[in-house]
């Protein structure tokens, strides 16, 4: 399992890099605007950043989707489909390696926020505050860390979740799209409402589930659960596709 | 080397061999290469070339001797009585081929006396 | 040791393979010949199991293919499936790490014999390069079964000789080789069975050198008489 992560982790570090090289131009902008004065520098970083954070968190789950597309429809699935591995340890290094990939991207981006943040408040006072800004922030961060954590993780957990849903539904279209539409026309189309289709199930879902329940916490809970079993029928559904029906 | 391919490849490799064999290229006792080796060599299929070996010691010009490989025979009259054999088979095709070009048994030695080869 | 029964693919409005049965015995060499979608291909992936039979079973030591039989079938196909970032020693190091039976200083020795270095970029390879690459990544696991895919394609005369040779070093008593190819004459020597497919069906399976010797006929010729109706 590790060494089909290995790779899945190899087939996506191009958008790995290019998100990185991406980050660390709008990161120097945004340096270079602090520490010289430039507001236009500054501005265009602190609009772009989280703006990028987000788009890397999505892109980063839509490359796996992408690759998927491709080891189903392309000559290059040979290379996965002739090893020795089942259908169901191929998707789920798939899914396992998109998960962590999108975990670290979420965290890096996160601790990269912090520092900005902090250096943003430094700057703006004098040396002396720079040294009190830092160690307040590490201070709150203990505290703050110590007193949400739950609360942070419970979020990450739904969020990843709910993160998994969309993945498997994008997996198991893109499965029923090369192995039983193959060939037929509309096939892109139909696949890609197929996607649409099982995401609106996924909430609709989510909302009966929830509908009557007040708890904020039992409702986060609830819609991870929900979300995770549909995550679970579709990973099933997309490898029974592909063990018995996906020709490459 | 180039085969027949209408031929059966085992005899051309057999044939080949066997000339080896009867002119002393190949000396009486001699080890002869593994079927693997022999396959190699002439770029046959490994199966021919073990049906080499079995033609070949079906004439009796060799002999497995387990676990030792395949040795050409030490039957020095054996060699002799086949090379003798091969000759006259060789005479009589050349025979009959002047005789269908119409030339006679006495013209054909004149001819054989004179070529200077 | 392999057996197909009764299988059949479907593209679409194309049957690629039609109720083919056959079985493929340890210890020959099978030339597997027909013209361009004669239905070779397609078996041939159906025994690597990349692609789905639409009926009829593919049996590896009478199971069906699947993970296990990936262990023991080495299969190599007539187009290049490397990942583009891969170098020949990328590669190389993918095989390790999926196939038990990969070695990788076979692969090196294979591949000095073939003149590459393992530094070179599989996407940068000539057509003739990658031919030999592909024979030589294949031909460096230890399989049972060995199906390769025209590997005479795109390679020049002289390395020629030293693809044939490797491959009849591979050839054991317990072992299968199915290689393919259009290329007729090259496998003349080494072959010592000849399975004729037309249009998704088996014509027959030839034991050459029985033909040889009982009818003076030659797999090129027998090649011919198969297809000589056939518009091609």
């Amino acid at each position: 399992m590790a060494k089909l992560m290995k790779y899945e982790f190899r087939k996506t570090l191009m958008v790995k890099m290019v998100i990185l090289g991406l980050t660390a131009l709008l990161e120097i902008v945004y340096l270079i605007g602090l520490w010289c004065k430039q507001e236009d520098m500054l501005g265009i970083g602190v609009a772009l950043l989280p703006l990028t954070a987000f788009g890397s968190i999505m892109v980063t789950g839509l490359a796996s989707v992408v690759i998927l597309h491709r080891d189903m429809n392309t000559k290059q699935g040979y290379m996965l489909f002739m090893t020795p591995n089942s259908c169901y340890r191929i998707l789920g290094a798939k899914v396992l390696e998109n998960g962590l990939s999108i975990l670290l991207t979420g965290a890096c981006f996160f601790a990269l926020g912090a520092l900005d943040i902090t250096l943003l408040v430094a700057k703006q006072g004098q040396l002396q505050e720079l040294l009190d800004a830092i160690r307040s922030f590490i201070t709150s961060i203990d505290t703050r860390l110590a007193l949400d954590f739950p609360m942070l993780a419970s979020f990450t957990v739904n969020m990843l979740l709910n993160w998994f849903s969309v993945v498997t539904a994008c997996y198991l279209g893109v499965a029923i799209s090369a192995a039983l539409l193959n060939g037929k026309k509309l096939n892109g189309l139909i696949s890609f409402l197929i996607i649409v289709l099982l995401s609106s199930l996924v909430s609709w879902l989510q909302r009966l589930a929830t509908g009557t329940i007040v708890d904020f916490k039992t409702t986060f809970l609830v819609d991870a659960a929900v979300a995770f079993a549909c995550a679970v029928v579709m990973y099933f559904a997309t490898a029974q596709i592909m063990e018995h029906k996906l020709s490459v | 080397m180039k085969f027949d391919v209408n031929l059966p490849i085992w005899l051309q490799v057999m044939d080949s061999l066997q000339t080896d064999i009867l002119t002393g290229r190949l000396p009486p006792g001699s080890k002869l290469p593994g079927g693997r080796d022999l396959a190699l060599n002439y770029g046959i299929n490994p199966n021919t070339a073990a049906r080499v070996y079995q033609e070949l010691e079906k004439a009796s010009l060799c002999e497995t001797r387990r676990g030792l490989g395949t040795f050409v025979t030490e039957d020095l009259e054996r060699i002799a009585r086949l090379r003798h054999e091969l000759a006259l088979t060789t005479l009589s095709d050349f025979l009959a081929k002047m005789a269908r070009l119409g030339i006679s048994r006495e013209e054909t030695i004149r001819m054989l006396t004179e070529e200077k080869g | 040791m392999l057996e197909s029964k009764q299988i059949t693919k479907v593209y679409g409005h194309k049957t690629a393979v039609d109720q083919v049965s056959m079985k493929l015995m340890p210890g020959h060499i099978y030339a597997m010949l027909g013209p361009n979608g004669s239905g070779k291909t397609t078996w041939m992936k159906m025994a690597a199991g990349l692609v789905k039979p639409t009926s009829g079973e593919m049996l590896f030591k009478g199971e069906p293919v699947g993970i296990a039989s990936r262990e023991r079938i080495a299969y190599m196909s007539t187009e290049p499936y490397f990942y583009a970032w891969m170098s020949i020693r990328d590669a190389g190091l993918y095989y390790a790490d999926f196939f038990r039976d990969f070695s990788y200083d076979r692969f090196a020795e294979l591949l000095k014999r073939m003149e590459l270095t393992d530094d070179l970029k599989t996407r940068t390879l000539s057509s003739g390069m990658m031919a030999k690459m592909k024979i030589a990544i294949t031909l460096a696991r230890d399989a049972e079964v060995y199906m390769l895919d025209e590997p005479f394609n795109g390679i020049d005369l002289m390395a020629r000789d030293e693809i044939r040779e490797s491959i009849i070093e591979h050839a054991s008593p317990d072992k299968v080789l199915l290689l393919s190819s259009h290329l007729v004459e090259e496998m003349e020597a080494i072959a010592d069975q000849a399975v004729y497919m037309r249009e998704g069906h088996l014509v027959e399976i030839d034991d050459l050198e029985e033909l040889r010797q009982s009818q003076g006929v030659s797999m090129a010729d027998r090649y011919r008489e198969i297809y000589r109706h056939m518009e091609v």
